[in-house]
């Protein structure tokens, strides 16, 4: 699974740390869901995408 | 609040291990070379433990959570494995006795052996685990 979380966050000049800060988990996890090493829960995916003010379908790329 | 209360209670209860184990070595003479490796197996266990407390203080400090969502699940795959170690463990812990020794194991040696064991893959499986990112 590929996102586009680093690109919006560009956009809206957040570091992973203040992207990390606004929805309440570590840094850690913003920069492995990034690398696609870690699935977030739907609920983590919904705060992520409130934050960038975008929807799921637009944050995720889902590869079949 | 809570994230501080559980990283003083895990430096206390490795206060305690440590002090445990100060008070055991002075009263126990001669120490035999198993008893060695155990001792070094707990401190390296308490030594790993200090680390992910270290890493949660570091987080806190920069006011994101100790542990989030990801770091739970890992805290269940760790204790799965370590179960899974654990019975294991118990399992070759007697056999071990009988085949290399020539006799059975003391009940309280496999329970060593079993907590060692169990909290070593727990540990290790954690931090590789969060190393790795699921």
């Amino acid at each position: 699974m590929k996102t586009r979380i680093k690109e919006l966050r560009a956009r809206y000049d957040l570091t992973q740390e203040d992207l990390a800060k606004k929805i309440g988990v570590r840094r850690e996890t913003i920069l492995f869901i990034e690398k696609g090493n870690y699935n977030p829960s739907l609920q983590l995916a919904h705060n992520i995408a409130k934050a960038l003010q975008t929807t799921i379908d637009d944050l995720f790329i889902f590869e079949e | 609040m809570k994230d501080i209360k559980g990283i003083v209670l895990a430096i206390l209860v490795a206060a305690g291990v440590l002090l445990t184990l100060f008070f055991y070595l002075r009263g126990a003479g001669e120490i035999e070379l198993n008893e060695i490796i155990l001792v070094g197996i707990v401190l390296i266990l308490v030594g790993l433990a200090m680390y992910i407390v270290w890493d949660r203080l570091k987080n806190v400090q920069k006011g994101l959570p100790a542990k989030d969502e990801r770091l739970t699940n890992i805290n269940y795959k760790a204790g799965y494995y370590a179960f899974i170690a654990a019975i294991w463990s118990a399992f070759g812990g007697t056999m071990i006795g009988d085949i290399f020794l020539g006799h059975e194991l003391k009940g309280g040696d496999v329970t060593a052996i079993v907590i060692l064991i169990s909290g070593f893959v727990f540990v290790v499986s954690y931090l590789y685990l969060a190393r790795k990112g699921n």
